[in-house]
């Protein structure tokens, strides 16, 4: 094996030759890996939907048509947590006309009998990794960005529901805030939703009940 | 893969192109994979420089961009087409590092930090990194991507010009 120093490498009309032939060398490259970098997106079990808003914002689309009347809506908003000012979270939640959980509120829903009878949902916005690691007990999996593949499962729960609620990691994480959105659109009344932003981070820190697999794993139902 | 041995510093060139090809070949495969295989995690570190708005421009910058790098590794590894590929290379590199400075920046202004203590996820395929390491990294990556482009790395070069 030997180093190739060709003198036709610079040679004047030569396809390809000098920095012209650099720029038309990048060019093909960088076309037919645009190519098939679409290609591996498109037949790739993990791609990404092009045509797909991921990240709805309020300015987007329609905004809810519901507003928050109910006392007890009014008081799931987390006053631990702090109001919209300040809070980032909080913010923009209340810029989606989203109402925010605490821990007591998510653990009052938690060990309420109705939770046991189908009448308050959870759903967890994580992918299968994080919820088959752990998640809370009877909470259904929505993993946001594969939606198409859970709707069919949670979207009756939820429309039947009389409270929804959806956590995801915790704080920095949009995609319980997004999934909200998501089931909302789909038809579930925005009354009935309320969204856990300190999500599992801190229901797991608190040593609160965690069921672990692809199972919902219902908690007994406590009096 | 014929022509004249190289002697003296040439050799050393020579060799240290063909290390260097292989080293930035198998760092960007790597990346790529990383990011490509978790398509989502790299959407939402797009997402974080605020580059587009428009939904359908940030999916297909996210989708297409990991397997680019792949891309464009495996040829700088195999040694095909390595100037247009390492140009390629050069000009991904130089934006995205001044993007990377730029949210480091805003990074340090929010937190009060020391600039080289500032650690956040890039969107590079490594996860959390300190800036300064980063910043490091990418300007070695670039100076090594401009040599190729000047004529380096033919040792054992599969089809180093695409067009002969």
């Amino acid at each position: 094996m030997s180093a190739d120093f060709k003198a036709t490498d610079r040679a004047p009309g030569a396809h390809g030759s000098g920095f012209s032939g650099v720029l038309l060398e990048a060019g093909v490259v960088a076309l037919v890996g645009v190519a098939l970098a679409f290609l591996a997106n498109a037949v790739s079990p993990r791609g990404l939907a092009l045509g797909q808003d991921y990240f709805p914002r309020a300015n987007r689309g329609p905004r809810a048509a519901v507003t928050v009347t109910n006392v007890e809506q009014v008081t799931a908003v987390t006053p631990s947590t702090g109001g919209a000012e300040g809070d980032p979270v909080a913010a923009r939640l209340a810029e989606q006309n989203l109402v925010m959980a605490d821990l007591a509120r998510t653990l009052e829903l938690f060990r309420d009998p109705r939770f046991g009878q189908g009448k308050i949902v959870f759903v967890d916005a994580r992918n299968d990794e994080l919820y088959q690691a752990g998640h809370i007990p009877g909470a259904y999996q929505l993993d946001y960005y594969r939606a198409a593949n859970y709707l069919g499962q949670v979207l009756p729960a939820c429309l039947t529901a009389e409270r929804v609620l959806v956590y995801c990691i915790g704080r920095e994480c949009e995609d319980s805030e997004f999934a909200a959105i998501l089931l909302r659109q789909a038809g579930v009344a925005n009354e009935k939703l309320l969204v856990y932003p300190e999500g599992f981070t801190e229901w797991s820190a608190r040593q609160l009940p965690v069921a672990t697999g692809p199972q919902r794993g219902m908690p007994e139902v406590t009096p | 893969m014929n022509g004249t041995r190289p002697q003296g510093c040439c050799a050393v060139a020579a060799w240290l192109g063909l290390g260097g090809r292989w080293f930035v070949g198998g760092l960007l495969i790597y990346m790529g994979l990383v990011k490509g295989l978790d398509p989502v995690g790299f959407l939402k570190l797009v997402r974080q420089y605020e580059l587009v708005q428009t939904p359908w421009l940030l999916n297909a910058l996210a989708a297409t961009l990991p397997w680019f790098e792949v891309f464009c590794g495996a040829l700088l590894f195999a040694g095909v087409a390595v100037r247009g590929a390492a140009l390629s290379l050069l000009a991904m590199l130089a934006p995205f590092t001044v993007l990377v400075l730029k949210r480091a920046l805003e990074i340090q202004a929010a937190a009060a930090l020391p600039f080289c203590s500032v650690k956040f996820d890039c969107g590079c395929g490594m996860g959390e990194v300190y800036i300064c390491h980063k910043l490091a990294e990418n300007l070695l990556l670039i100076v090594f991507a401009a040599w190729l482009v000047t004529g380096q790395g033919r040792q054992w070069a599969a089809r180093y010009r695409l067009f002969q």
